[in-house]
């Protein structure tokens, strides 16, 4: 009796396994059959997610910057600052950003993205460095430059299942090898950390918001 | 380097703490504060210069800006003081003035869409439109401006009210303000419910939420409450005004039940379960008992009753312990521990320089018949007896140098052993201990050749301990030899490192008067409470059936009749001649001069007397 008890066992286990596993949606390469494949607005979804992500830990990030160093009450000194970025063209309102075109919006995204690859890492290796960060904050900033590279790879995945699905034309051009975008002020000297991380914090914002418009005119939902 | 770093560290700090106890309520700086802010509650005669009070944008696509004109009453007029801004783009914009001053606020100017940028960062400047002074900067992005309307359609519903009547849950639902744009994604709030009682100061706060509804647990029924909520954009810092309070009262419902059933239910319950469970152990107590403290198993021969081995008599003990099979045969063979006197019958005529004792325990010469039993120190011979001979193992030798035959009876079972004369050796058996030999062949004459024969009446019926005998002749002796049912009682005493001559062969008549049992050929010899002599060593043969057995000492008879004396004899004490003196109540007590080769230690009076007169008249040279 004991025996038969332990293969029933034994089977229900096995099918509890398979189960689970059934229960997972891989993702399939080029559509094997069986797979549930994820759908545009499925990868839209989880970019969206990733970078709002990106934008909240950025955000915390500029705010313990501003909790260590004072902030002055010369705002002008401080606003104004010129990011590496700022050569970049990007929508700067809703309106502005739905009238773009698909494509170049798509490409003012990965612009963006991989404008902030190199820049980061280098923050978080000065951040390490000094002893005025915790390592709380230059954790942070590791984190942002690991979150970068993989949003900017999703982007790159969403931008090719758009072209596969015809929404966009090929037209988006040489993402791999873009020029990267020392970060220089106006006078030549680098950024400091904190300027860096001003920046990055608004090019974060900018990311997220572009890609929300995107994913709105590309899968058409309730309220787009 | 690091003290400097340090000791800027400490101003900063100490610059912080001072800040935050000046101005408690500050906030992002770039959201509200303009360059220059004073408080209202400033004294009057302070003057207080033009200056802006705000800027906020509601749903990211446009913002405001407020001044006041302070204590410049003259420049309160419309006109007076114009606001102008710049963007701080590439390149560089010129000053602009206000796109639009709003008609119906005052000090207001709207930035609409078009002027609105996102993302950039804006100076405004209020400046007086005469003289060319500007009062007041302020400097900010957008997005961090931004203060969300407050969610409308605040409703709430009631989730359940617990058992008591007390405290009921309510279930919160809202819209999210019209003027923001969540849909296309422009915008992603966060929304915070916060609600008190009515008349309390205090606002308790829940969680962030970016759904558009939130539930509210223990609240209390006879109160009111007031719930209120707001929003803000995720990742940013800035919450808008407040929505519209919205009232939740609960009238306290009566509880139906009552507590006093129930209570009296569920005692009555435990006791009846307990009642039950005393009934329940008492009535299988015993089995309780066994189940919980299992009795100890003691040590369990199988098929053996322990009973009768405590009071059974000697003889159904024999039989039950030989048909046990306990007793193999080979490892009776390859026991060290026993040994065996080896017994050379070839060398029976001719005197060797060795002493009787060295050729019975076999020490100096090999084995007469290339015996390999290099563990035998016994008298032990393998080949001795070809024919039916008492075998009986001492080491007191002989007159004739007869070897130790350790070799029981006659090969065949027959019960008359052989033609020898029967020698009974009798001694008074010394203790009641004596009495059950029931282990013990008594040898009843002593071959010329060596032999010994056990007394007939003990070739009873054992034959498993024929085996025993075939492994004591050794390997080279005939079968018939092995028929032997006497059992070899050997006993090989020593002392320590040598030899004792003491030999005492207790032998046990089957037709002895005290011994009842004539059918076991072996009588055990029980042990005495407490008593091993202690020079004796530890070389016994063991029959089968008795590897518990105690010594027993085989007993040379005697070439002459002796008159019946007693079976043992107790050795008393040892004179200076090394002589043995028995006890005196035995009828005779020949003073037989040991060996002088033997060493006789003193022996304790042991009541169990191993020696007999006999044996005693051997050891003598």
């Amino acid at each position: 009796f004991s025996r038969s008890l332990q293969t029933v066992l034994f089977v229900a286990l096995l099918c509890l396994d398979l189960r689970t596993h059934v229960g997972s949606a891989p993702i399939c390469p080029h559509g094997h059959t069986g797979c549930h494949i994820l759908s545009l607005a499925d990868l839209f979804d989880r970019v969206i997610q990733h970078s709002a992500r990106l934008h909240g830990l950025s955000s915390d990030l500029h705010s313990e910057f501003e909790h260590f160093f004072l902030p002055s009450k010369n705002h002008i000194g401080r606003v104004y600052r010129k990011c590496h970025t700022s050569s970049i063209l990007t929508p700067n309102g809703k309106e502005n950003a739905q009238k773009l075109a698909r494509e170049e919006l798509t490409e003012v995204i990965l612009k963006l993205l991989t404008a902030w690859r190199d820049p980061l890492s280098q923050l978080h290796q000065s951040m390490a460095h000094q002893q005025d960060f915790n390592s709380f904050s230059s954790n942070k900033a590791l984190e942002l430059s690991d979150m970068v590279h993989e949003l900017r790879k999703g982007v790159e995945k969403v931008t090719e299942k758009m072209q596969l699905l015809g929404m966009i034309s090929n037209s988006v051009n040489g993402l791999s090898s873009s020029e990267a975008l020392l970060p220089a002020s106006e006078s030549g000297e680098a950024m400091s950390d904190y300027e860096l991380v001003y920046c990055f914090r608004r090019d974060s914002d900018k990311v997220q918001n572009y890609l929300k418009i995107l994913k709105c005119r590309i899968v058409p939902e309730h309220g787009c | 380097m690091e003290l400097r770093t340090s000791l800027s560290l400490l101003c900063v700090l100490l610059c912080m703490l001072g800040n935050q106890a000046i101005t408690p309520h500050r906030d992002r700086p770039e959201d509200y504060t303009p360059a220059t802010h004073t408080p209202e509650d400033y004294t009057p005669d302070t003057p207080v210069l033009p200056h802006f009070t705000g800027c906020r944008s509601r749903e990211q696509e446009t913002f405001r800006c407020w001044w006041s004109a302070g204590t410049f009453s003259n420049l309160s007029e419309p006109g007076a003081l114009v606001v102008f801004f710049q963007m701080k783009n590439t390149p560089l914009s010129d000053w602009q003035e206000c796109p639009e001053y709003t008609a119906t606020v005052e000090n207001e100017c709207y930035f609409s869409k078009t002027f609105t940028h996102i993302w950039t960062s804006y100076c405004v400047q209020l400046r007086a439109t005469a003289q060319n002074i500007t009062y007041d900067e302020f400097c900010f992005t957008v997005e961090n401006i931004v203060h969300p309307d407050p969610p409308v359609g605040l409703n709430w519903t009631l989730l359940n009210v617990s058992r008591s009547g007390l405290n009921f849950d309510i279930l919160v639902r809202w819209a999210p303000p019209p003027s923001a744009d969540v849909h296309t994604g422009w915008m992603s709030l966060k929304y915070e419910v916060q609600y008190r009682q009515r008349n309390a100061s205090h606002w308790d706060k829940l969680d962030l939420e970016s759904g558009t509804q939130q539930s509210i647990y223990g609240l209390q029924t006879d109160k009111e409450y007031e719930v209120r909520i707001h929003c803000k954009m995720s990742a940013f810092h800035n919450f808008g005004e407040f929505s519209d309070s919205i009232f939740v009262h609960v009238a306290p419902i009566p509880s139906k039940e009552s507590v006093f059933p129930t209570m009296v239910l569920l005692v009555s319950g435990v006791v009846g379960l307990l009642i039950l469970l005393m009934l329940v152990i008492f009535s299988q107590q015993q089995r309780l008992m066994v189940i919980l403290l299992p009795p100890v198993p003691a040590p369990k021969i199988k098929g053996i009753d322990p009973e009768l081995l405590k009071k059974g008599k000697m003889d159904q003990l024999n039989s039950l312990l030989s048909s046990q099979h306990m007793y193999n045969q080979d490892t009776y063979r390859e026991d060290p521990w026993v040994e065996f006197i080896q017994l050379d019958l070839d060398d029976a005529g001719e005197k060797s320089g060795s002493s009787d004792t060295q050729r019975l325990l076999g020490f100096t010469r090999p084995g007469p018949k290339g015996d390999d039993d290099s563990g035998r120190a016994s008298c032990y011979d393998p080949d001795l007896l070809p024919d039916a001979e008492g075998l009986l193992a001492a080491h007191c030798e002989m007159e004739e140098h007869h070897p130790l035959v350790s070799e029981s009876g006659p090969s065949t079972p027959s019960p008359e052993a052989t033609d020898a004369p029967f020698l009974p050796f009798r001694t008074q058996p010394v203790g009641q201990s004596w009495i059950n030999m029931d282990f013990y062949a008594q040898v009843s004459d002593v071959t010329p050749a060596g032999g010994v024969v056990l007394s007939p009446g003990q070739q009873s019926e054992t034959p498993g301990m024929n085996p025993d005998e075939k492994k004591k002749k050794g390997e080279d002796a005939g079968d018939e030899e092995v028929e032997k049912e006497k059992k070899l009682q050997l006993l090989v005493v020593g002392s320590d490192g040598g030899y004792s001559p003491e030999v005492v062969a207790r032998q046990v008549e089957s037709s002895a008067p005290y011994s009842p049992a004539p059918e076991n050929a072996y009588h055990a010899l029980p042990p005495e409470p407490g008593e091993e002599p202690q020079t004796w060593s530890v070389g016994y043969l063991v029959p089968d059936g008795e590897a518990q057995a105690p010594y027993f000492l085989p007993e040379a008879p005697p070439a002459s009749v002796l008159p019946p004396v007693s079976d043992y004899t107790v050795v008393q004490e040892v004179d200076g001649q090394h002589s043995l003196l028995l006890n005196p109540s035995a009828p005779q007590s020949p003073a037989c001069p040991p060996n002088p080769t033997k060493h006789l230690p003193s022996m304790p009076a042991v009541p169990m007397g191993y020696l007999t007169p006999e044996l005693l008249e051997n050891l003598s040279p």
